[in-house]
């Protein structure tokens, strides 16, 4: 037995070494004529199938370009970009949204954008002017947007019909009222289903976003710059704050249309237990596949004392390791083609980020779309601070949002949730301050 | 030194070296480098930058995250430690009896460690909903009402206590098994010729022969608690994610530090300190527990 | 009479009831890889699946090469195995059994770098290899999985534990040199750890994510793990297509747990402990 065995770890290590070494992927670099070799990375697994599908269709006219694609959940691949950008051994092309990469950026690692790029990018109505200032660092251009998430109001038509309820809630106060109408409990009191599903836990910076949700309309924000370009204080240490927290406690603890005992997010929706909810494109996607006979549709994030949702565009940068630039901005360009747009949005889900194309093809087939693309000038947008230390402010706030929203004494409670947002305004100035970024 | 002193220590260094040196390459000097950068303003970009000597360590002493870190990991490190390795031990006895279906019985326990974090952390987020789980169903039996397991933070690191545990007995139990097994038939036939009954053979010959395998077993579980860091980020992770802070563990923290707010010193520093307490806790049981036969 | 009897279903009571918690992820698992999409999402989760379907094996072959995927992650884990087992066997018996100047602080040297997350040194390492020009290559893919901490404190304490240093003295006194006695008497008296030690060594390799996903920049050296990933997306994961694959993925380990338990629990019985 021993004898066998043996003689089968060695045969099997022959057999496995030979194969594998002979095919040790490159790490040489190939010979100067031949093939352009393009390396692409991404941090968004469901865009593969769009990269692989353009790819495609870039080498019907360009055969002798090869395409290596590689995309990873975004938590590993922020670490790996980590590792590569600095060392010089990063893909040609990366995806990976402003303030990702903006530590790189700020330490001269990323080129910026070239002139024929720079010239696209700044066409007239191509892309917003929320973009283009995303995109900026000390008054130059970096990355070419590709794709976007947007927030949209998700809610369902067959509950609101049974509620009496024609359509959905424009203003957020109407939001409130609506969730309590539809809001169903058990015998003991208990919600079965909630009138609108709350992000109440969870780590990361999600809870702050969906915060967000709610603070922008109602007049604040995370971070408000000050008189001193360039410089930041906390945006919601003000009456806006303070009824946004409010909002969620009167949720959860006063009118209760909301609670923690049950399921939240796009499962909850698509399970039916509850009928409205703020989520990004994608989730149609896989309401189709998962729940295809719920009947629903979207419409804009409700209004308060102003009108806005959340912009997070993604970009796509061409690294100084790169040996042909000109290729992959040429690459870069293609994939913001109309119909290599259309066909994200069809069969991906995620927004495009530019404007001037015409997306009515996927908003005949699904309509569900068209309050993700609609524009109206009062009609906000707002998004991420592209400063490096945001993530932290986003984390950290969320962190006590979620034990806020754990503390029932803070019901009817003005001066407790005063508190919170106080507390929480501090610790935000404090972060910006350690980064030298705090203006009053 | 005779010519066999001489050949055993040939024997020693060109054994050892080797492994050494790869040691050295593959996990000594990167460490080194990581433990630099905790002298740092470092950031991933420029690790070197700022010489601020002892700086990140003051600081750090005064961050409430990494105060509640470092109580959340001790706390869930002792739990996950004495349960892991005691139901491992009591596992492995019963299967080491002649036990029908034994081999069906070690699979099925193994299959914990080698399942993937995916599917795991779906199935006991079910186990801890607060309304269909199955464990608020098995206490409703005995008359108690529904806990929200991942939604109070007091509740939330038990339930990551538990899940650990049930994830780590498997492993536990086969190093169990296998220093079981290399007790030779002899000293337990002597046993029970002797007129010993289970317990006390259990007591005073396999226990005390097991001796260096409950060490290890022991070292290691401590160092893998404290190591936490998977589990936790996956079951906070996600609409219907536990609290963080509630559950919040160093490496956690660490991982934070590094790479989401780009404090490459600071997260460097933090990575010392948990090397130290690890190594102070693995110094004491290997003081305690150590004293070869 | 009643000890005959309510002990052992006392036994089987607490394994069965300790068996059927352990194996549920892994039943949900397998119900979840072959069942349609439409049907993933139900609440509570149904254990049975109403269609079964292999359309997600389909999914998970037609999104990525994963039969390459699958054969890199065999001969990685198979390698580094054989790589750990003699380095760890090897280190272990010589701390175990030899007495020479810094023993004490080389082991606790050893051990302590199992104290030290792997995130936390990983791209200082990955520097050192770009400087080696290993980056993208099967070598570097393997090299932290080449030796492992735990490996080599195992063996010594197994071998602390049922190596009598008579059998070593005995062999010296017959003349064997010192590396004859290593392979011919020690490595054979070590079976039941070795092949534990294979175990955990070989589902720690497989397991390996963020290293692979950070030194390779093509699809060829993919391992199965990182194939997986590929379906966790931003803000969902795709359950059907992962559970397939995460099935796929069980198998060589679980094979391998087969394998060598046998070396391990060679018999089972404990004699006078019948149970």
């Amino acid at each position: 037995m021993k004898r066998t065995l043996k003689w089968m770890a060695i045969v099997t290590m022959v057999v496995l070494m030979v194969p594998a070494l002979l095919m040790a992927g490159g790490g040489k670099e190939a010979k100067p004529t031949g093939p352009v070799k393009l390396s692409l990375w991404g941090g968004f697994p469901e865009m593969e199938a769009f990269y692989k599908y353009a790819a495609e269709e870039y080498r019907k006219t360009h055969p002798n370009v090869e395409f290596t694609i590689l995309t990873h959940p975004l938590r590993e691949f922020e670490q790996k970009l980590s590792a590569t950008i600095p060392s010089n051994t990063a893909a040609d092309i990366i995806e990976i949204s402003m303030y990702a990469n903006q530590k790189f950026i700020e330490a001269g690692l990323i080129p910026e954008l070239p002139p024929k790029v720079k010239e696209y990018f700044l066409a007239p109505s191509r892309f917003s002017e929320f973009v283009k200032k995303n995109n900026t660092y000390k008054d130059k251009l970096y990355g070419l947007p590709i794709f976007q998430g947007r927030t949209a109001l998700f809610w369902n038509k067959k509950m609101f019909q049974e509620a009496g309820l024609s359509g959905p809630p424009k203003t957020l106060s109407e939001m409130a009222q609506y969730a309590k109408k539809l809001a169903k409990y058990d015998a003991n009191g208990n919600l079965t289903r909630s009138g609108h599903s709350l992000r109440l836990s969870g780590q990361g910076s999600g809870v702050a976003e969906k915060f967000w949700f709610i603070l922008y309309p109602m007049g604040g924000s995370i971070l408000e710059e000050s008189k001193e370009k360039g410089k930041y204080h906390a945006g919601y240490n003000s009456d806006a704050g303070r009824r946004a927290l409010k909002y969620y406690i009167d949720a959860l603890y006063v009118d209760k249309w909301d609670s923690h005992a049950i399921k939240h997010d796009a499962d909850a929706f698509e399970l039916e237990l509850t009928a409205m909810f703020f989520r990004e494109s994608w989730v149609i996607g896989d309401i189709a596949k998962k729940a295809p006979s719920l009947s629903y549709d979207t419409a804009p994030v409700p209004a308060d004392v102003r009108w806005g949702r959340i912009t997070n565009p993604v970009n796509l940068y061409v690294t100084r390791s790169c040996k042909n630039p000109d290729v992959a901005w040429d690459f870069a360009m293609f994939l913001n083609e109309e119909k290599n747009l259309v066909w994200l949005l069809d069969n991906v889900g995620w927004l495009p980020v530019r404007q001037d194309i015409n997306l009515d093809s996927v908003l005949a087939k699904k309509p569900q779309f068209k309050a993700f693309v609609m524009s109206d000038p009062k009609y906000e947008e707002f998004g991420y601070t592209v400063i490096a230390a945001f993530d932290e402010i986003m984390t950290k706030l969320a962190e006590r949002l979620v034990a806020a929203f754990l503390d029932k004494s803070l019901a009817n409670n003005p001066a407790g949730i005063a508190k919170v947002i106080q507390d929480a305004a501090n610790e935000t100035n404090e972060i910006l301050k350690k980064a030298k970024l705090y203006g009053e | 030194m005779n010519r066999m002193e001489l050949q055993k220590r040939i024997f020693a260094y060109s054994a050892v070296i080797p492994v050494v040196l790869i040691f050295a390459f593959l996990r000594v000097i990167p460490i080194f480098q990581n433990f630099l950068y905790s002298f740092f303003n470092s950031t991933v970009v420029d690790p070197m930058q700022e010489f601020i000597r002892l700086e990140n360590y003051q600081e750090l002493l005064k961050d409430n995250l990494f105060l509640l870190s470092l109580k959340n990991t001790t706390l869930f490190a002792l739990f996950v430690t004495v349960f892991s390795v005691g139901l491992a031990l009591l596992v492995a006895v019963l299967l080491a009896t002649r036990t029908k279906l034994g081999g069906l019985f070690e699979t099925l326990y193994f299959l914990p460690v080698i399942t993937p974090m995916v599917p795991v952390a779906v199935v006991w987020k079910w186990i801890y909903d607060p309304t269909y789980g199955l464990l608020n169903y098995f206490l409703s039996l005995f008359g108690i009402k529904p806990l929200g397991w991942l939604v109070y933070p007091d509740l939330a690191i038990w339930a990551i206590i538990i899940m650990s545990v049930w994830k780590v007995i498997g492993y536990n139990m086969i190093i169990f098994l296998v220093g079981i097994r290399d007790i030779p038939d002899s000293y337990l036939e002597a046993a029970t010729i002797d007129g010993g009954n289970k317990f006390q053979v259990f007591r005073f010959i396999i226990l005390p022969l097991l001796k260096p395998i409950l060490l290890f077993v022991t070292i290691i579980s401590t160092i893998n608690a404290y190591n936490v860091f998977t589990q936790v980020f996956i079951m906070t992770s996600g609409p219907q994610g536990a609290p963080g802070n509630a559950v919040r563990t160093l490496v956690f923290d660490i991982y934070e530090n590094a790479f989401r707010y780009f404090k490459t010193g600071y997260a460097a520093a933090e990575a010392v300190v948990l090397f130290l307490i690890v190594l102070l806790l693995t110094l004491i049981q290997l003081r305690t527990g150590g004293k070869e036969k | 009479m009643i000890r005959k009897i309510f002990f052992p279903a006392l036994k089987y009571l607490i394994l069965s009831m300790g068996a059927f918690i352990m194996v549920l992820p892994f039943l949900w698992m397998a119900s979840t890889a072959v069942k349609p999409p439409s049907e993933v999402l139900s609440w509570p989760p149904e254990f049975l699946p109403r269609h079964v379907t292999l359309e997600n094996f389909r999914t998970v072959f037609a999104t990525a090469p994963f039969v390459r995927f699958f054969f890199n992650s065999v001969a990685m884990a198979t390698l580094c195995t054989f790589s750990v087992l003699l380095t760890s066997a090897l280190a272990g018996y010589v701390f175990a059994k030899f007495r020479f100047p810094g023993r004490t602080a080389l082991f606790i040297l050893v051990l302590a770098t199992a104290m030290v997350p792997f995130e936390t040194y990983m791209i200082p390492l990955y520097i050192s290899m770009v400087k080696l020009e290993l980056v993208n290559t099967f070598i570097g893919l393997l090299a932290p999985y080449l030796i492992m901490s735990y490996g080599i404190f195992f063996m010594r304490q197994n071998v602390l534990a049922s190596i009598p240093d008579e059998i070593i003295d005995a062999s010296r006194i017959d003349g064997a040199s010192e590396w004859s006695i290593f392979f011919k008497v020690i490595f054979p008296m070590l079976k039941g750890s070795v092949g534990a030690l294979s175990i955990f060594a070989f589902m720690q390799t497989w397991a390996a994510f963020i290293w692979p996903l950070i030194i390779t920049s093509s699809r060829e050296l993919w391992t199965m793990e990182l194939g997986l990933g590929m379906f966790q997306y931003r803000f969902t994961v795709d359950l059907g297509p992962i559970n397939a694959g995460s099935m796929l993925s069980i198998f060589p380990v679980l094979l391998v747990f087969l394998l060598m338990r046998r070396h391990i629990i060679k018999g089972i019985t404990l004699t006078g402990l019948k149970g």
